[in-house]
């Protein structure tokens, strides 16, 4: 099969058809000319990609002049490739349908006029006759809408008119039409590519002429909103986020909330299937020309109807009509005195809370390198290791992780690790990296749908160390009942290997003590240090809060059934600022312990083999070497160790 | 020296070299610690920044929704097309608001053009006559001021290509040479001859003018098209037949490069007036209190080989004469004959002479006639 040139100057032009383009069109206008009669000229003429011929100059981007008095550049730039490969509903128009013919068919042009939109212009037809066209219509519907025309006429803005004079409002939402790709909304575009149109040749092609390219592209882009979520939002931005016009009719700050939003925030990141600002403030089957304000009885988000157009069959259909309780448009700084806000500062206190002291206990630990401290008894400590790992059992008491530990420890590494990449971009959808970061991913519905499982997979492995915890502390409770068969249970409890106790709480202010030179000697630990078993016992409440939290999110329509809407407010909190907190003490606190602490770098041998690095056991875990020097008879003939 | 000196020497040596080791060893770790101690304070004041303006302060959309431009200004025309429609997230990058045509991206900033970079004129220079302004700009995007403006009697005019990314004297650009490859009178021949050799060739060509022209996609999905079939494929042939008509609508003065008139000592562009820095700088300082005769004559220190009148536009579109030698600047044949046009340039003769100029129509146009007078080259 050959595959013409001319139709790979654009994705979705198909090529055969193309690659006899020229000859149809020649021979289209001869069969004109010869047997068309008169009637039919025009719409041939309209059909020729620049039939006026303006694109011989106006192709030329450099085609411009700049006005030094207004400071603007004229750019008089037209694509090419709009008319010639048809890319958008326009690209038909000859430029006098729009443009006054008698000011612009002479070089130099005539002062232009800007252009009027609703005034009548003639599009071709299957027929062959013109038929009237006009955008008149969108002005009665504006009419009737939040958006009337002599209010858009009375805009002004913070950075000064925003268009010329005489221009047409309609610019203040729209520029050149595109279509877009048909392949987005009908998926078999891609697999059919040519096969579209040829069956479709087979009449169309010489019998009974129609550009049915055009009409397939121009259809299939009305399956899909004209804009994406996106761009949508920078149309709505112009307005409703100018302070200007904010303030003169006392508009919220609806896109900036929006942007916050997980709607917005989808759209921030590229996606297409998001709820975009038409999806909730146009009534399904309406006009988006036909906006309604939100107290208006017929508006869409008007409280009379929102909760229908939540539940509209493309959105959330199988939710309780209690979902539309939840606060779309919340942005927390201005949110103050919700319960919304409270929670969110009650987490960020709680935040600064544990990630403070934990933060402070590792400042301090690097002042003791700075200054040169040095720990107390660690001669005695080496020496005792050295013969603890002379003994054959010695080594292997020595592991403070065990093979189950440490295969729990990377499945939680790579989920987090998962979780974070998944999720955090949503958390931060405008910076920089996340947008990048999602396309990795291959887009956000790729990145959501690994988030959503990864977060599940690590609720199975939580429940799967709770069954390990729980078997444990039975066997222990069983263990410490003695002989008659009584399970200790309260014992097993306090026994717990990450049970904080009294003890734990009164080394570390020691430890406190120490590091602020207020103490002598370090305080030894076991097998656990307190810092350890706080950090588990997050990663233990973390793991359900977001859990419970995530699950929540992820089924709305579901729990929509039996929470109200402003719960999912409540849980999108809890979950981002939880997870924030994760982040922050693990990429700051656990890294810097694992890896970048100078007694571990590169990288703590603990999360390998179990082992960690002698120098940080001995300064750290004094009480376990003696209790497994004990265990073993080894002989400390040391100094004792000083408490 | 006796040995004792020297070993009295070497122990002072080593004592230095121990001194030097044991600080080394001690100063290490710490500068270490301190080095991560800064880190890790420094993403905790991160993290408490985020946590606690995510609650106290107000703050607008991102720079993704309202960073849309709203005008073309000066800044928009000295600046690039990312930092112009910093809309790259959007499927579909909106125009600057009032203006109604898509414009995809920007004319190609030339940071190498002296005569703009000094911020004396903006890179749409031609402001004056109506009637040719627009034209003389869209002549500044492959063409530098000097090549009309600077005086010169070579007929043709001795011009060289200028790559815009580096101001530095290079080839044709990629785009005319891959239509020179395809509209070569021995295209035939070279392709039975070279080949795979030749596929490859127009295949970075058209790479090349893709990524010069401003990432053009038609460019490189035609580039992604030839290298797809195999050489004396029936695919491959139709691809030669179409290719040039499919090429010439990139003609549009986009091409990563611009000529300009070659300074014969060096064989470099000339891309100002040379050693004109001092007069510059006192023109821009005395610009605002100097008059008449003063400015005069600091414009013309400014401006040492300008031309008294520029050229005109059938100086260089013409058949015969032409100030430019456009087959020895790599333009195909098939270029250059609409670069002289006779339509083009008996188009411009009555724009120029103050006539109004009628469009020509596809279906009932018939070609204007040519000059009355072939002008001679200056």
């Amino acid at each position: 099969m050959t595959v013409p040139v001319d139709a790979m100057m654009d994705p979705a032009k198909r090529t055969r058809r193309d690659g006899r383009g020229e000859t149809a069109r020649r021979n289209r206008a001869w069969m004109v000319l010869l047997f068309g009669g008169a009637f039919l000229l025009p719409a041939a003429a309209a059909r020729a990609d620049d039939p006026e011929n303006c694109l011989i100059c106006h192709q030329y981007r450099g085609l411009s002049r700049f006005d030094e008095a207004s400071g603007r550049a004229h750019v008089f730039f037209v694509d090419p490739q709009y008319a010639l490969a048809h890319r958008g509903p326009h690209g038909r128009l000859a430029c006098t349908a729009c443009h006054i013919r008698e000011e612009v068919e002479v070089v130099p042009h005539h002062a232009v006029t800007p252009v009027d939109c609703t005034r009548q212009c003639h599009l071709p037809s299957t027929t062959g006759i013109e038929r009237r066209f006009s955008h008149d219509n969108v002005m009665e519907m504006l009419a009737r809408s939040a958006h009337k025309p002599e209010e858009l006429s009375k805009l002004t803005f913070s950075r000064g008119p925003l268009l010329a004079d005489n221009q047409s409002i309609c610019l203040y939402c729209h520029d050149e039409p595109l279509f877009r790709d048909p392949a987005l909304a009908i998926p078999k575009f891609t697999e059919l590519a040519d096969r579209v149109y040829d069956r479709c040749d087979v009449c169309h092609a010489e019998k009974v002429a129609t550009d049915i390219e055009y009409y397939v592209r121009h259809i299939a882009s009305r399956f899909q909103p004209a804009r994406t979520p996106l761009e949508l939002a920078q149309v709505c931005a112009v307005c409703h986020s100018d302070p200007k016009v904010m303030a003169e009719r006392e508009l919220p700050n609806s896109v900036a909330s929006f942007v916050r939003s997980f709607h917005g925030k989808a759209a921030l990141l590229g996606d297409f299937s998001t709820a975009d600002c038409l999806n909730c403030h146009v009534t399904a089957g309406e006009n988006a020309h036909l906006m309604l304000a939100p107290d208006d009885p017929k508006s869409s988000v008007h409280v009379a109807n929102v909760a229908e157009s939540c539940r509209s069959l493309v959105c959330h259909p199988g939710a309780d009509p209690k979902i539309a309780e939840t606060a779309v448009h919340l942005d927390l700084p201005t949110a103050q005195g919700t319960i919304e806000y409270a929670l969110a500062a009650i987490f960020i206190v709680l935040t600064i809370l544990t990630f403070g002291p934990s933060c402070m206990l590792v400042l301090l630990d690097l002042l003791q390198v700075i200054v040169g401290r040095e720990v107390h008894g660690e001669e005695r400590l080496h020496a005792l290791v050295k013969r603890i790992m002379e003994d054959p059992r010695g080594k292997h008491q020595l592991v403070r992780f065990s093979v189950n530990h440490r295969v729990q420890h990377w499945v939680l590494s790579a989920l987090f690790i998962l979780l974070v990449l998944t999720g955090f971009p949503m958390k931060f959808a405008d910076d920089w990296w996340a947008a990048p970061l999602v396309r990795m991913f291959g887009g956000l519905g790729w990145a959501r749908v690994i988030h959503h499982w990864s977060g599940i997979l690590l609720v199975l492995g939580f429940f799967g160390h709770l069954v390990d915890v729980f078997f444990g502390f039975v066997s222990r409770a069983r263990e410490l009942g003695g002989p008659h068969g009584r399970a200790d249970y309260v014992k097993a409890w306090v026994s717990l290997p990450m049970w904080i106790s009294p003890t734990d709480i009164k080394k570390s202010i020691q430890l406190i003590l120490y590091l602020m030179f207020l103490r002598k000697e370090k305080p030894a630990f076991g097998r656990f240090s307190p810092a350890e078993k706080f950090e588990y016992l997050g990663v233990f409440w973390g793991t359900m809060l977001l859990g419970i939290t995530g699950l929540l999110l992820w089924g709305e329509q579901i729990s929509s059934h039996f929470l109200s809407g402003r719960a999912f407010n409540l849980a999108t909190i809890a979950h981002t600022y939880e997870a924030f907190l994760a982040v922050i003490h693990v990429g700051i606190l656990h890294i810097y312990n694992v890896i970048f602490a100078p007694k571990v770098f590169p990288l703590s041998t603990a999360t390998m083999n179990g082992y960690t690095p002698i120098a940080k056991l001995v300064e750290e875990h004094g009480e376990m070497i003696d209790e497994v020097a004990r265990d073993l008879g080894i002989r400390d003939e040391g100094e004792p160790y000083h408490e | 020296m006796s040995s004792e000196a020297q070993r009295k020497i070497f122990r002072r040596i080593w004592a230095v070299v121990r001194l030097a080791g044991r600080f080394l060893r001690n100063a290490v770790p710490r500068i270490y610690a301190t080095a991560i101690m800064f880190v890790i304070v420094w993403l905790t004041f991160l993290a408490v920044r985020y946590l606690v303006t995510s609650l106290a302060i107000a703050s607008g959309p991102p720079p993704q929704i309202v960073a849309l431009p709203t005008r073309l200004d000066r800044a928009a025309l000295r600046e690039g097309r990312s930092a112009f429609a910093a809309l790259d997230a959007a499927e579909h990058p909106r125009s600057p608001l009032a203006h109604y045509h898509r414009l995809g991206g920007w004319v190609q900033p030339d940071t190498f053009n002296d005569c703009t970079r000094s911020g004396c004129h903006n890179p749409l220079p031609h402001a004056k006559r109506k009637e040719v302004r627009a034209f003389l700009n869209m002549h500044a995007t492959s063409i530098h001021c000097g090549v009309c403006h600077m005086e010169g009697d070579r007929v043709p005019r001795p011009l060289v290509w200028y790559g815009l990314d580096a101001g530095k004297p290079g080839d044709p650009p990629s785009l005319l040479q891959a239509y020179a490859m395809l509209t070569a009178p021995d295209a035939a021949s070279m392709w039975k001859r070279d080949g795979d050799a030749a596929q490859k060739k127009l295949v970075h060509l058209l790479n090349s003018a893709a990524r010069e022209s401003g990432d053009v996609p038609a460019l490189a999905r035609l580039a992604e098209h030839f290298e797809a079939y195999r050489v004396g494929s029936k695919a491959f042939d139709q691809m030669l037949t179409d290719g040039p008509a499919a090429l010439a609508r990139h003609f549009r003065g986009e091409y990563g490069a611009k000529l300009a008139l070659r300074d014969e000592r060096t064989g470099r562009p000339l891309l100002g007036h040379p050693n004109t820095g001092p007069a510059v700088a006192e023109w821009f300082a005395r610009k605002d209190t100097a008059v008449g005769e003063e400015a005069t004559k600091l414009l013309e220190a400014v401006h040492p080989m300008r031309r008294a009148s520029a050229l005109t536009c059938t100086d260089c579109h013409r058949t015969q004469g032409s100030l430019i030698d456009f087959p020895k600047l790599g333009y195909p044949e098939a270029r250059i004959r609409s670069l002289i046009d006779p339509v083009v340039f008996s188009m411009i003769e009555h724009i120029n002479a103050g006539r109004p100029f009628n469009l020509p129509a596809v279906l009932g146009g018939a070609p204007l006639p040519p000059p009355d007078v072939e002008k001679k080259a200056p």
